[in-house]
């Protein structure tokens, strides 16, 4: 069963007296344990198909299945917990809280699930230790570098160990060593914890570290490819050579 | 159970924030500080003053009442005659059945000396029963006797205000007072009974017997008299007692049916009623005034709070996009508010009690900050953050949370 199933799914918007057409039929199912890159010039409908796979809109039309359960007509309380529960977001701006601890970031998914104060610390250190962050943990996100925060926010999506990853542009504000970082941890993710990861991208190298490609254009899927052979890049990083950060 | 950790979470999450912003947060809370204190003094110092006057009320006497002329208008003559009341009156009043001591009164000012120490002081010219009927004892010596009493003497009994000023606080009992042109010798002193409800000295008195008063200070047309006291049996009905002073008073004014009392009959309760009255007044006065402040700090709470929410905009949708529900948005910043009015509040109740303790002690007053004004200011304070902070928290909550990320 497939993990996403988007079936004749369109969005529209009201702008002023016309109504703007973001989404038009898109069908797209995604498998478990897949990497896959959505790649498409800005205003091509990526942005909403990625709002509307992440649960936070809605479609106006088509039906969108997410782990076998029809979310697509939820209330924006119901659609909280999905989010809550199934998805992990990485944001471009990493949209971790200021003036608030890595642990305390992390700990906050877990926060609105009602997990208790003890367990709710051992995961998310254990999360912090997964991205390489242990000794990080009282540090404000003013006190880490963009690399840092990329990963702090990647173990807060992770601490919910939700099936589905949603990264948009999520190397977008990093440059190339710690965009590479980012995307073999993702890669290592997939691989390791059959977890699914759909990232956001207009960088053709970083699209290619997917396993397969969607290309949005005027609201509709335009192309739908398998990669061969994805880059690794964590072989990426060997090539630049010198030391990690 | 669910429930109470959502709130729990959420009033943790208020915490943090109102830790967080500190110095806004203070000057925020302090609105209410000012607000609560102000509601907290003014309900004290309303029950402090209503204490102390229920106290000199009761300090009249038992089940007091007071009979006065009262002008009346009578047809056919130019203005206003003031019939007088008379000594017979008084001693006619004793025979009313719920009346068990009546004492005629004369009162003026007198100017009184010692030696070389001079003051002014209210002089009484009235009879025995007098003590009686306000229960003021003496401190040293004794009061004049039955036949100065009836007859008069050159007798008075002061009060502790004149001990002080005239004998700087020695032995007065026996000595000679030069009272206006008269001089008459001090037989008793009187315990000290503090300020009238009216705000008079009740201490600086002189009292004498009426037949002094009239011969030596105050001359009157034979029996005049300026009001009678009396005291009534303490079961007595107060309207009752006012009843049979006013059929016997009629009766011996010879005013027939239809025309007016040409005598007021005032009781205690008349006098408790109206002060307290007057007090309630003021309380609501100076209440509605410290309840303004309160609610201008409750504006600033609801100023501070818009702000909050439109700064922290990307904040309230990173929360939404990771799982914050509409209630846990509108719990967490219903909770800031209310925790910084409830903090004000707390330290406005503290500002408050010092306040009013240091009133107190200025003043002497038995004042205190009472847990209904206490309880009154922290529901109030907490009830004003639930109202001001409930408007920011609907608009926290009602984001979306594409907008409020930035995602368009």
């Amino acid at each position: 069963m497939a993990l996403i199933e988007l079936s004749k799914v369109g969005k529209d918007y009201a702008s002023g007296p016309e109504v703007v057409r973001a989404l038009k039929e898109v069908d797209l199912e995604i498998g478990a344990g897949e990497f896959v890159a959505v790649i498409g010039a800005s205003g091509s409908g990526k942005s909403t198909l990625m709002n509307i796979l992440g649960c936070l809109d809605r479609p106006t039309r088509g039906s969108y299945r997410l782990a076998g359960v029809d979310v697509s007509g939820r209330s924006a309380d119901a659609r909280a917990i999905v989010r809550n529960r199934l998805i992990g977001f990485v944001f471009q701006g990493f949209n971790l809280l200021p003036r608030t601890t890595a642990l305390e970031n992390v700990e906050l998914p877990l926060v609105y699930r009602g997990v208790s104060a003890r367990a709710r610390r051992r995961r998310a250190i254990a999360a912090l230790a997964k991205v390489g962050l242990a000794d990080r943990l009282g540090h404000s996100p003013a006190q880490l570098s963009g690399g840092q925060q990329q990963r702090v926010a990647i173990a807060r999506a992770l601490v919910t160990d939700p099936p589905l990853v949603l990264a948009d542009e999520p190397t977008g504000n990093l440059d190339t060593r710690t965009s590479y970082e980012v995307l073999a941890l993702l890669q290592a993710l997939v691989r390791d914890r059959g977890l699914t990861v759909v990232l956001v991208t207009h960088e053709p190298d970083i699209a290619a570290c997917a396993s397969r490609v969607v290309t949005v254009r005027d609201g509709r899927i335009q192309a739908d490819e398998r990669t061969a052979e994805p880059t690794r890049a964590a072989r990426l990083l060997e090539e630049l050579g010198g030391a990690p950060e | 159970m669910s429930s109470l950790r959502l709130l729990l979470s959420a009033f943790r999450l208020a915490l943090v924030s109102v830790r967080k912003s500190g110095v806004r947060s203070l000057l925020t809370a302090l609105g209410i500080l000012i607000g609560v204190a102000a509601v907290t003094i003014v309900v004290a110092l309303g029950e402090g003053a209503t204490r102390a006057v229920q106290g000199t009320i009761d300090s009249m006497g038992e089940n007091a009442f007071t009979v006065t002329p009262r002008s009346v208008a009578r047809s056919g003559a130019r203005g206003q005659r003031v019939p007088p009341l008379t000594e017979a009156d008084a001693a006619a009043l004793t025979e009313a059945p719920t009346v068990r001591h009546a004492a005629p009164l004369l009162s003026s000012l007198t100017q009184v000396s010692y030696r070389e120490n001079n003051t002014a002081a209210e002089i009484y010219g009235t009879s025995l029963a007098f003590f009686d009927i306000r229960a003021w004892k003496v401190d040293d010596g004794a009061l004049w006797s039955p036949e100065a009493d009836s007859i008069g003497g050159s007798v008075c009994v002061i009060g502790r205000t004149l001990v002080q000023e005239l004998f700087d606080g020695g032995d007065p009992v026996g000595q000679l007072l030069r009272i206006g042109r008269a001089t008459l010798r001090v037989v008793g002193t009187l315990e000290p009974k503090g300020r009238s409800p009216f705000g008079q000295d009740q201490d600086n008195v002189i009292l004498v017997p009426l037949a002094t008063m009239r011969a030596k200070f105050y001359p009157t047309a034979p029996g005049q008299i300026h009001r009678v006291l009396l005291s009534a049996d303490p079961e007595a009905r107060p309207a009752r007692v006012t009843e049979e002073i006013t059929q016997i008073l009629r009766q011996r004014h010879r005013l027939p049916d239809g025309v007016e009392n040409d005598f007021r009959v005032r009781s205690q309760e008349e006098f408790r009623a109206m002060q307290q009255q007057v007090f309630g007044v003021l309380e609501v006065l100076l209440l509605s005034i410290a309840t303004i402040s309160l609610l201008v700090g409750g504006i600033g709470v609801m100023n501070i709070m818009l702000v909050s929410v439109a700064e922290r905009t990307r904040e309230i949708g990173i929360r939404m996009a990771i799982g914050a529900r509409e209630l846990d948005i509108l719990l967490q910043f219903l909770l800031e508010a209310v925790l910084l009015c409830l903090l004000g509040g707390l330290a406005g109740a503290l500002l408050a009690a010092l306040a009013v303790g240091g009133f107190g002690q200025l003043t002497g007053w038995d004042m205190r900050v009472s847990w209904r004004a206490l309880t009154v200011a922290l529901a109030t304070s907490s009830g004003i953050g639930v109202l001001f902070g409930f408007l920011p928290a609907r608009r926290a909550a009602a984001l979306d949370p594409i907008q409020a990320l930035g995602r368009e």
